[in-house]
């Protein structure tokens, strides 16, 4: 363990940003770590608990290692802290970017202090990995020669090749965008994730032997019936893709965007492989942003990039507390606070308890937008509250861009599940059994596709889980 | 009776070898060799003053046995018998116990046997015997009593006794034949010179029963007398003590290596003496019967092989000769010479020994019994466990002495003479030229043991073999690294909830299977850092000779100064080439497919075999050359398998067994292959590892490889001695092959072929198991995997061991307890319950017989379950002041209990809060330190606690150190702030079960209204233990399992040592009914108890009340951190820091609420199982079975039946505690002492009172004390308001816990604990008027005296014996010379010592100080310097001190030397030295630089603790 009293003695110190006012000004990456010394400080804040609640399922959906990670930090034995960190994650720079960190809020520590700064540590571990060279390709040393296809390159399908090429399997990759990545590459800004940071990682995989097939988009280019008949086993990990809709008057008016269209094509731009003209630009509108989540914030950040004149979200739930202590009231589990991420930093007007009943406007495009204000009640089945319209609290407002971003409802329904003739749950999600098998034998999903739109982190999980459950599957 | 034994073993958990005795014992003897009567009624007379260090039974009057050696009666016999006898000394008489079914086909069979060897019959004389005095159960196995009388034409003497011998073991091999076991056909004794009397009374029944013994003419020389003290109420008439030679009060620990090291030298025995005869001899002892029984039978061969018995007994038990005792060069020579024949017979022992001419005693190396002599004027030497068994006028008393630890003391009434230690043993070290042969023969190799050189030769394969091995992260990180870094094992804390190796999914070592067995209650532990000069580790690997024999070639052989080799050692063994030590080394290897290990431990064995015959005598076992072909036989299977096939071939003393593996890692590990039998172990892949971690950067590069790896080898060697000690066992060669472990989860078969002798009560994995195991991990080293499996056994990890407190089921509690929300409550039941079921403990295999469900409402009320619950003993100091005293207060809103635990209590928390809040714990715990336990403490309780050992550590001592000491707790445990406080591994009160029995009536007599009860924790055996607890007269005994949780402990012991409190307390509660003694007594269990089925299952095994530690922490805030021990608790529970304190946020309710869950929980499930009453499900075990329906690859052969095991019992008895004990207090003099000072205690005037006192007036002062307490509270009466003036012997205990205001003052002497707990009162002792002795050469009190006193003043004219004033924190003591092991663990109070030390003086003292009036400036030899520093007294405080003391000691005494040193006063100063602890004297200079010590806080330090 590190020290036994470093979370007395040491202050959590966390990465730098560029202050909001600058980094609008560009779509780089804003944030850069702190010196490796810090780091020495912060792992040795670990308490190498008996039970790590960081690393149990209130904390880390992928299960790092974290207390031995943060002790090697500690102990400044960096190629050991990245030795560990592989074990179990196989893309470190996507989490320790992009994660909310549950491993943070499940931090002991947070039962009444700071917690350890640990999605920090672990973005610092493979950086210094990558910077150091230790980041090498490891093909396997003898080849099974059973063939496996992935759909989807996102990080479940990544994580998932990842694995079953180490075990030895012939593995391909389809795609349907012209790059792989998935959501990686075409929904989260550059700002969070710059793609080179993706296509460095893609070149480990490709040298390990993964084969990359894109701008495929199997069921229309390649049939299910192919796949079978070519692959030993089959990964579907196409992403939860069907987003949900609003669907009050007004709402196919021109101006108002799935959050998918707009960021996809923001980023396709700022990659250079899209023209101006197809961009959807904030540039001198009033925006609203329907969605308070993760995806309603990467809107806000790319809208202020591209000029936005005014933003403001709306959410229809009510505003959660504010809560200003570091520690986490609701440990070890998620607690439903007032949060406040770098893009709203960057400037936005936020409002709660706010229903959008719909949108005028003219063939121009959207013009205005009703909405009323709603209260949430104890509900008749127990538990759920009810939404409760608040009379009179009708007000509207003047808005040139408006971007849905309420999240995804499950897995699209393309013709390749249909041409699998797949089940799926109540939910819409690919039906699966505990081995992360579908109904249909040899067919496994991952990933958003089987489990409805959750984190990176469970999806490399489940890509994971997948692999080995397809390696037992073939070993069989 | 013997079949319901064997019905009782075969179907249940009772062993009979578990069974353990201890005793009075005692003798006298004329010197001059004078035959009288008187010998033998003064016999009777000590026997009946010892009567209470003996037991009875169930029916309390069957006595555990008590018996008399005696010289032959010649006139006695002559006279009765009605046949001639020729003169004495030429003829034999036998004592013999015949079954009464079969009494004239048995003596039929002795005279056809005595024809065939040649002797002639005399006749037979049936013993005149009255059986009506005797208990039922004793009468019931009553033998045939039998005297036979014989006789050798022409032959007398020495010779003659050599062919009784023989007689007698061929009459016993006979009797065998015909199917007559030891308790059907019985000698006493056969002998020429001596006959023992014996059977199952009680003394007092004694001479009632034989008439012989009663009569004038019948006159012997000398008698010495023993009276038995048994775990269990089987009658057992052939165990009565003495037997023909010895008697024995204590217990060999090591009885089993002893055994197996004796059993297969039957073929290279040999002595002209006996010639042919010899084979007669075989079997040389029988294993069946007591260790005590063991040791006489070899003492027996060893003497009658040639051998004196003075030299025997050194052989047998050496006394310590390591280099820190100064002692002769010959004598050390002796004892190293004969380390090359017989390893010691270890274990706390007073021996008496007697051939009928001489007679003596003899003490172990650690002192551990009581014995002490008078040597009279008129010539009669008495000598006992106690003094003042016999009245002797003090005018007639020439010397008073006492056993001191390795003495001896022989009297020869064929010399006259009373012979002393030093001559005996300087005779027996010189009788051939030991140390001459030693220096000539014994082997050395150069380099051995010294400076390691480099590993590495095994890097390119370490993945490899790490895998094959089944090395964890945990095993690198928590294990091997902080013993490289700190050279010493790893600490843990909170215990074990990892599933038990027998049920766990992962592939386990073997080593995992078996846990450590430990010392309790019936022999103690020792402190192997404290005491460690009686340790040692050393021993002798070579070829062994005939034992009946001494030649230079014996001692041929090579001395490893400890077990732990280097690859360089290993290389240099190889390399040796000498006539006498030839070495080879033979692959431990199988193939690796299965079915195919049982043959390659076959070829093992047989080629081992083979190499032994071709004249090697190392073998090294390894398993270097493993390959994908060739897995690793596991170590400790293959040591075993060997080490008894050679048993078992005769062969084993021919070869030393060495291991070069790289599967050992852990102590643990190491421990168990040499307890089986191996002599040094190379742990390579460890080596491997080092340099590997080192290379990585893991260890700092400013610890050179050399460091590290010795660092490793320190650890380890510290380790074995911390397992060692804490089965009472001092050095590694009778450790070695004795077996100290029990296993849990193996097949019984299996156990029994390879690992013979060692318990398994549940049976479990066989080879098949143990064979899949071994190669899941061998193939997965030679296949690829995705990544090394975490090992979560210490720490939770997701995809490692499963722990019974997952995250959710913390998580669900305490939201449970906080929202006072029992459907949250039940998902934390469900997730435990799941667990435990997925076979995380035993009692997941259980499942309940369906019952017929009842109405909720007719069962018992919630409050009736809850009054049934206590805390576990956690002390204020292990936990926060918060945390402690919530605990407090919830319990007792509930009606419930809380446990002090040991550390003592603030008074203040006696007083009632305004609110009705009450802080006090109404059990308080009495532990080895005794922290806090006086007067008040003691009454302030309702339950008083003896500690016997906790489940995390048993066997051992901790520690809380110096930073943890604030000046809060220092006041509660009666210290000073910053000084560590050390808690030892023993009682030094309680070295045996009837110490206990004294601790117990002392705590009765400090408190009459408690109950008191005895803490244990299970292992195989822990039912006998319970019996003697029983019989003992606690009222409760608490069964732990080795689970428990902890502040800190060294992590094997968390892991390994004890059983399952499922194991432990089923085998309670089948004992005491067996012995119908479960009706005197209550059972508790806790251990990881979690829910109302743990708590219905525990009650159904015989638990009626329940302990809960960990959960009750749960429930305030606890999160498993197990970080107690480094005081960084992030909760503010386990942790004195005032920052972190601040952080707790427990309350009362959330305590509260969990008990009132729980009882809820166990109402739904009583009425489900159809229960009203909580009793009437106490003991039903017939209402669980074992679970069918789960399926595992172990679980398969697990064997839960014998737990489930009922004896029959009367109709009409109950499971549970039904009538409690009858104390019998009404030999004290407390009662009289009372009533006479009534008016006093009633505010009156002082008073002064006379009193007669003998040694069965014990613990006199404390119940009289408890009265002054209760009705004066803490500071009691002004000094000297109750004066008592005794004359007499007192017996033990004398002025315990005496309150202030009380003065005792004892004309003639007192016998062990005197002022143990003194708490204020003074004690003075001086020898009785007339006494024409030198006081300060005479012993005139016993050991142990000021045992854990707080406060007070003592004043001895004379010597004491060993551990004077051992954990004193308070006490003021003047003493005129004392023991070995003075002032040990002292925190506080003052002691002057006119006189002589023995060593290891001031171990552990981190408080006080000692003045040492130093005469010979020798004294720094005997003082333990760790702790201390010894300064000249200078000071003037120190000066006037000094001065004021001895004047009062004169003033009090009259001493005459006190006299002599105020006489010369400014002569005598310099002579004087200041003992001084070095903490202490910080924490005084802290105290007096700055007035609030509060803000000078100690600075944490990392240093690791246990």
């Amino acid at each position: 363990m590190g020290k036994p009293t470093g979370f007395l003695d040491y202050q959590p110190e966390y990465y730098l940003s560029e202050a909001p006012g600058e980094r609008i000004r560009h779509f780089k990456e804003f944030i850069s770590l702190p010196a490796p010394e810090a780091f020495s400080r912060q792992g040795a804040r670990c308490m190498d608990c008996g039970i790590p609640f960081c690393h149990s399922e209130y904390g880390c959906p992928v299960y790092n290692l974290i207390p031995e990670w943060n002790d090697l930090v500690y102990r400044d034995l960096w190629q050991e802290a990245y030795n560990r960190l592989e074990q179990t994650n196989n893309f470190p720079e996507f989490t320790g970017r992009l994660c909310p960190a549950p491993c943070e809020t499940a931090c002991t520590l947070s039962i009444n202090d700071h917690p350890v700064t640990i999605k920090n540590i672990e973005l610092a571990i493979i950086e210094q990995a990558f910077s150091s060279g230790w980041v090498i390709p490891k093909p396997p040393g003898n080849e099974t020669g059973k063939r496996i296809a992935v759909i989807g390159s996102g990080p479940a399908g990544l994580a998932a090749a990842q694995q079953l090429r180490r075990s030895g399997h012939d593995v391909t990759v389809f795609e349907k965008s012209p790059m792989p990545g998935g959501l990686l590459r075409y929904g989260i800004p550059d700002f969070k994730l710059e793609k080179w940071i993706i296509d460095r990682r893609l070149e480990q995989l490709e040298q390990e032997g993964i084969t990359f097939e894109t701008n495929i988009d199997v069921g229309e280019d390649i049939s299910a019936r192919f796949l079978v008949k070519s692959f030993d086993a089959i990964l579907l990990a196409t992403g939860a893709g069907e987003p949900r809709r609003l669907e009050v008057p007004g709402a196919d008016l021109a101006g108002i965007h799935l959050a998918m269209d707009y960021l996809t094509r923001s980023n396709m731009f700022v990659a250079g492989k899209l023209g101006e003209t197809e961009l959807i630009t904030a540039r001198d509108k009033n925006v609203l942003v329907i969605g308070g989540g993760d995806t309603g914030s990467d809107c806000i950040g790319t809208a202020n990039r591209q000029g936005a004149r005014h933003i403001l979200q709306v959410e229809i739930l009510p505003k959660p507390a504010e809560h200003s202590k570091p520690c986490n009231p609701a440990w070890p589990g998620w607690p439903n606070i007032m949060r406040t991420s770098s893009s709203h930093e960057e400037g936005c007007e936020r409002e709660w308890g706010i229903a959008t009943r719909s949108f005028q406007g003219d063939h121009h495009g959207v013009k205005r937008v009703h909405f009323n204000r709603v209260e949430w009640i104890a509900g008749k089945n127990n538990g759920n509250l009810d939404i409760k319209e608040i009379r009179g609290s009708g007000f509207s407002r003047e808005f040139e861009l408006v971007i849905l971003a309420m999240g995804f409802v499950h897995v699209e329904h393309n013709r390749l599940l249909k041409q699998f003739n797949i089940e799926f749950d109540q939910k819409g999600n690919i039906l699966t059994d505990a081995r992360q098998m579908s109904t249909v034998a040899g067919v496994f999903a991952a990933g958003d596709a089987a489990a409805g739109a959750s984190l990176i982190v469970r999806a490399i999980y489940q890509g994971r889980r997948a692999a080995r459950a397809i390696n037992a599957y073939l070993g069989r | 009776m013997t079949d319901m034994r064997l019905q009782y073993q075969r179907h249940g958990l009772y062993d009979p070898s578990q069974e353990h005795d201890a005793c009075g014992i005692g003798f006298v003897v004329n010197v001059d060799g004078h035959k009288s009567h008187t010998i033998i009624e003064e016999g009777l007379t000590i026997l009946c003053n010892l009567e209470h260090r003996g037991a009875v039974g169930g029916d309390r009057k069957t006595g555990d046995g008590a018996g008399m050696l005696l010289q032959i009666p010649h006139a006695f016999f002559q006279e009765t018998n009605e046949f001639a006898l020729p003169d004495p000394g030429s003829y034999g008489v036998g004592f013999l116990f015949l079954p009464p079914s079969a009494s004239n086909q048995a003596r039929e069979m002795a005279e056809q046997i005595l024809y065939a060897e040649g002797a002639r019959l005399l006749g037979w004389r049936s013993v005149p015997h009255v059986p009506s005095v005797l208990g039922e159960s004793a009468v019931k196995s009553l033998p045939d009593l039998w005297q036979l009388f014989l006789a050798y034409d022409g032959i007398s003497g020495d010779i003659l006794e050599r062919k009784l011998y023989v007689l007698r073991k061929c009459l016993e091999n006979r009797a065998r034949e015909l199917g007559w076991n030891r308790s059907d056909f019985y000698i006493p004794s056969l002998s020429s010179r001596t006959i023992v009397y014996k059977g199952m009374f009680v003394s007092g029944q004694f001479a009632a029963f034989y008439p012989d013994l009663t009569q004038e003419i019948f006159t012997s020389a000398l008698a010495m007398v023993h009276q038995r003290y048994s775990t269990n109420t089987f009658p057992s008439w052939s165990l009565a003590q003495p037997f023909r030679f010895i008697g024995h009060n204590g217990e060999i620990n090591t009885i089993r290596g002893n055994i197996n090291k004796l059993r297969d030298r039957n073929a290279a025995l040999s002595s002209p003496l006996f010639g042919k005869d010899i084979e007669k001899l075989f079997p040389i002892l029988d294993p069946s019967a007591s260790d005590s029984a063991c040791f006489d039978n070899v003492f027996e061969l060893l003497t009658m092989g040639g051998r004196s018995m003075e030299h025997t007994m050194m052989m047998m038990v050496p006394e310590a000769f390591g280099l820190k005792y100064h002692i002769s060069r010959d004598k050390r020579a002796f004892y190293e010479y004969h380390m090359t024949i017989m390893d010691p017979w270890d274990g706390p022992a007073a021996l008496l020994f007697s051939d009928g001419i001489k007679i003596g005693a003899y003490l172990d190396r650690n002192g551990l019994r009581p014995g002490r002599y008078v040597i009279t004027r008129q010539g009669k030497v008495v000598l006992a466990s106690e003094t003042g068994v016999l009245p002797i006028d003090p005018r007639d008393v020439k010397e008073k002495g006492r056993l001191a630890p390795g003495k001896m003391f022989v009297v020869d009434t064929e010399r006259r003479r009373v012979v002393k230690d030093n001559e005996i043993k300087a005779h027996v070290s010189r009788w051939k030229p030991y140390r001459r042969w030693l220096e000539e023969n014994k082997i050395e190799l150069k380099g051995l043991l010294q400076v390691p050189g480099q590993a590495g030769s095994e890097n390119a394969r370490l993945p490899q073999l790490k895998m094959a091995f089944g090395y964890t992260q945990e095993d690198l990180n928590m294990i091997i690294l902080p013993m490289v870094l700190n050279a010493q094992e790893p600490v843990g804390s909170m215990g074990n909830d990892a599933k038990l190796a027998a049920f766990s999914d992962q592939p386990q070592l073997l080593y995992t299977y078996f846990r450590q067995r430990f010392a309790q209650v019936t022999n103690p532990p020792i402190d192997p850092y404290r005491e460690n000069l009686v340790m040692s580790l050393s021993s002798w690997v070579g070829r062994q000779h005939n034992i009946m024999d001494e030649s230079p070639i014996h001692c041929r052989q090579l001395k490893l100064s400890h077990p732990i080799l280097t690859d360089d050692d290993i290389e240099r063994l190889k390399q040796a080439d000498l006539q006498f030590l030839k070495v080879v080394k033979v692959p431990m290897l199988f193939a690796s497919h299965s079915e195919a290990l049982e043959q390659g431990i076959h070829r093992l064995c047989l080629e081992v075999e083979s190499k032994v015959d071709a004249g090697n005598s190392v073998i090294i076992m390894s398993d270097r050359e493993l390959d994908q072909e060739h897995a690793a036989i596991p170590a400790l299977l293959a040591t075993s398998a060997v080490h008894h096939h050679l048993v078992r071939r005769a062969k084993r003393h021919l070869t030393a067994l060495i291991l070069e593996t790289g599967e050992c890692r852990e102590i643990h590990h190491f421990a168990t292959l040499l307890s089986f039998g191996a002599s040094g172990v190379n742990p390579y892949l460890v080596f491997e590892i080092i340099r590997n971690m080192r290379d990585k950067g893991y260890i700092p590069v400013k610890q050179s490889l050399t460091d590290a790896t010795l660092n490793y080898i320190t650890a380890v060697n510290k380790g074995l001695l911390k397992i060692m000690s804490k089965m009472g066992i001092s050095t590694m060669r009778s450790y070695r092959h004795a077996q100290t472990f029990e296993a849990l989860g193996l097949d019984r078969n299996f156990v029994d072929q390879y690992f013979p002798g060692t318990h398994t009560q549940i049976g479990g994995a066989g080879m098949d198991v143990i064979e899949l195991e071994t190669l899941l991990r061998h193939r997965r080293a030679f296949q690829p995997a995705d990544r090394s499996a975490d090992s979560g056994k210490y720490h939770y990890r997701h995809e490692g061991e499963d722990h019974l407190l997952s995250p959710e089921a913390i998580v669900s509690l305490q939201e449970a307890v906080r929202n006072n929300d029992y459907a949250a409550y039940k998902k934390y039941s469900d997730c435990i319950n799941t667990k435990s079921k997925q076979l995380g403990t035993l009692r997941g295999l259980f499942r309940f017989k369906p019952g017929s469900a009842i109405s909720l409402d007719r069962v018992e009320p919630e409050e009736q379950i809850i009054k049934r619950f206590v805390t576990a003993a956690m002390s204020f100091g292990s936990i926060s002041k918060e945390a402690h005293e919530t605990l407090a207060i919830a319990m007792n809103r509930l009606g419930a209990r809380s446990n002090s635990g040991e550390g003592g209590e603030d008074p203040e928390r006696y007083t009632v809060l305004n609110n009705g809040d009450n802080l006090n714990s109404k059990i308080k715990q009495v532990a080895s330190a005794r922290f806090g336990v006086n007067s008040m403490y003691l009454i302030n309780s309702e339950e008083l606690q003896i500690k016997m050992s906790q489940g995390a550590k048993p066997g051992e001592g901790g520690q809380l150190p110096g930073f943890k000491v604030d000046k809060m707790i220092a006041r509660v445990r009666h210290a000073i702030p910053g000084v560590m406080l050390i808690s030892p591994p023993p009682h030094h009160d309680i070295y045996s079960i009837e110490d206990l029995a004294q601790l117990i009536f002392d705590l009765k007599c400090g408190n009459p209204q408690a109950r008191i009860s005895v803490k244990l924790v299970s292992e195989a055996g822990v039912g006998t233990v319970a019996a003697g607890v029983a019989k003992a007269k606690a009222d409760t005994v608490v069964i732990s399992g080795h689970d428990g949780g902890t502040g800190a402990s060294p992590l094997s012991s968390i892991k390994y040592a004890g059983s399952c409190w499922e194991t432990g307390l089923a085998e309670t509660q089948q004992i005491l009914e067996m012995n119908g003694l479960r009706n005197l007594i209550r059972v508790q269990v806790d251990g990881q108890l979690r829910t109302a089925r743990d708590i219905i299952i525990a009650a159904m095994l015989g638990a009626e009340e329940f302990g809960f530690g960990t959960i009750a922490l749960i429930s305030m805030g606890c999160i498993m951190m197990r970080k107690c021990h480094l005081n960084t608790c992030p909760v503010g529970i386990a942790t004195q820091d005032p920052v972190l304190r601040e952080r707790f946020t427990g309350k009362p309710e959330h305590v509260i609420n969990f008990m009132r869950f729980l009882a809820r929980e166990i109402r739904e499930l009583m009425a489900e199982l159809g229960f009203t009453r909580m009793n009437d499900l106490i003991g039903r075990r017939d209402y669980l079975e074992t679970d069918t329906a789960i399926e595992h690859f172990k679980s398969r052969h697990l064997d839960l039946t014998r737990i489930f095991f009922m004896p029959d019992q009367p109709d009409g008895i109950k499971h549970y505690c039904t009538t409690g004990q009858r104390q019998d207090r009404s030999s004290s003099l407390d009662k009289n002492l009372i009533r006479s000072a009534r008016r006093t205690l009633e505010g009156g005037q002082p008073v002064t009172l006379r009193r007669r006192i003998r040694n069965n007036h014990r613990s006199t002062g404390a119940s009289l004390s408890a009265e002054l307490s209760k009705l004066f509270g803490i500071n009691g009466l002004p000094e000297d308001h109750i004066t008592v003036k005794f004359q007499g012997s007192a017996g033990q205990s004398f002025g315990a816990f005496l309150a202030p205001g009380i003065t005792f003052q004892l004309e003639g002497d007192a016998n062990d604990y005197v002022g143990k707990g003194l708490s204020g009162g003074k004690i003075i002792l001086k020898p009785p008027k007339g006494s024409q002795f030198l006081p300060q050469n005479n012993i005139i009190a016993g050991n142990v005296c000021l045992f854990g006193a707080t406060g007070g003043e003592v004043y001895f004219n004379g010597m004491v014996g060993e551990r004077f004033c051992v954990r004193n924190s308070g006490a003021i003591a003047v003493v005129e010379g004392v023991g070995d092991h003075g002032c040990e663990y002292m925190t506080g109070g003052r002691v002057i010592i006119l006189g002589k030390t023995g060593v290891n003086f001031a171990a552990g003292m981190s408080g006080g100080i000692a003045y040492i009036l130093d005469t010979t400036q020798l004294f720094d030899t005997n003082c333990n310097l760790d702790m201390v520093d010894i300064e000249v007294v200078h000071e003037p405080d120190d000066i006037v001190f000094l001065n004021n003391y001895i004047v009062r000691h004169h003033r009090y005494t009259g001493s005459p030397l006190a006299r002599q040193v105020l006489d010369s006063w400014e002569d005598m100063l310099p002579f004087f030295v200041k003992v001084l602890p070095v903490d202490y004297r910080k924490a005084l200079e802290r105290i007096t630089s700055q007035t609030s010590g509060d803000e000078d806080s100690v600075t944490m330090t990392e240093e690791v603790f246990t």
